[in-house]
């Protein structure tokens, strides 16, 4: 596994001492669960579904950690209500990791209709995006996790299924 | 015993410990019984209690005790798996069973009729399930603290709610002085 943007993200999360991670897997997330497995450097542990990820980063966070959950754009959808009574109440800083898995290139049809939803949710719930189309566009990954302990409150890496395809 | 009764015996054996409390009328009894620092009120989110304190006790060398009821578990079945695979012995958790949503009315949940909380936490690989009377739930609690093993205690009681009122402190304020707890 070569995969230099999946080694990009990771490193750059753990720069910013982001220290627990969970995941809801996607095959364009897998390279960078496979980094995390392996990482004796982190506490990850991965979740059944996005909410309980969630709360598990909220758990940790009222540990005093900064903390990532990675999943796809679709279980955006199940978790509105964690973001806004839980993680955006008590104003913790999550980092989420997100694959757009409903954008171009995307072959599973099922994928499109949370896809287009996705931006303007995260819009609507005042949630700050990065959106990664580009390989360079992962170079503000670092200041995005800055903002949300500045922000207190959760921000979102979306990742092109373009991009992320392409990391072998 | 009612949960606001079993809340009063539990309190005394969980002052040393982080307590994650669920939404609703349980937080507001537990609030009104005593309300001290290391108490985390949950506000909002109904099902994630016992998920927040999993990721809590992943993070700290303090015993967590997530204070949790038949129906929110319900919504959260899922949790107690990844607590069968990854959940440290620092976790624990009283899920107060009365058979009912209180918060919303006492409808009845299932667990009032066919569904075993016990043997489904058994079943995603929780070892130590313990299924009581209330009565007995604080006893229970105290020897699993004391023997570092974690522990889901599942406490029968009655279904009813104590008139007591909504939790008023900010948000921001119950987190730090939660946070102020976890680190000191």
């Amino acid at each position: 596994m070569n995969a230099p943007f999946s080694r990009q993200i990771i490193d750059t999360l753990k720069d910013k001492q982001v220290t627990f991670f969970t995941s809801v897997p996607c095959k364009l997330l897998a390279n960078m669960i496979t980094l995390l497995e392996q990482d004796t450097a982190v506490s990850y542990h991965p979740a059944t579904r996005e909410d309980e990820g969630l709360g598990m980063c909220a758990g940790a966070s009222l540990a005093g950690k900064t903390t990532c959950i990675l999943m796809q754009d679709s279980g955006l959808g199940t978790i509105i209500n964690a973001l806004a009574a839980l993680v955006q109440f008590y104003q913790l800083p999550i980092v989420m990791l997100m694959s757009y898995r409903g954008s171009p290139g995307e072959p599973v049809p099922a994928q499109a209709p949370m896809g287009m939803l996705t931006p303007e949710l995260l819009k609507l719930m005042q949630i700050p995006m990065l959106h990664c189309h580009e390989a360079k566009d992962l170079n503000e990954i670092a200041s995005y996790v800055d903002f949300a302990r500045v922000k207190q409150g959760p921000v979102v890496i979306l990742l092109d299924f373009h991009l992320m395809s392409g990391d072998q | 015993m009612k949960r606001y009764a079993l809340l009063k015996t539990l309190v005394p054996v969980m002052r040393d410990s982080l307590v994650v409390c669920n939404i609703g009328i349980p937080s507001q009894e537990l609030f009104a019984i005593e309300d001290r620092d290391n108490h985390f009120y949950m506000l909002g989110s109904m099902g994630l209690c016992t998920s927040i304190a999993l990721g809590l006790s992943l993070n700290t060398t303090k015993n967590v005790i997530a204070l949790e009821g038949d129906g929110s578990m319900l919504m959260n079945l899922s949790t107690l798996a990844t607590i069968g695979n990854r959940g440290p012995n620092n976790l624990f958790a009283v899920i107060i069973d009365n058979g009912s949503y209180g918060s919303t009315g006492d409808q009845a949940s299932y667990t009032s009729a066919a569904t075993s909380l016990a043997g489904i936490a058994r079943a995603a690989g929780c070892e130590r399930v313990i299924e009581c009377n209330g009565d007995a739930a604080a006893e229970h609690l105290e020897g699993a603290l004391n023997e570092g093993q974690s522990t889901l205690i599942i406490a029968k009681v009655e279904s009813g709610n104590e008139p007591v009122p909504v939790v008023p402190l900010h948000p921001v304020v119950l987190r730090e002085r939660f946070r102020a707890c976890v680190s000191h």
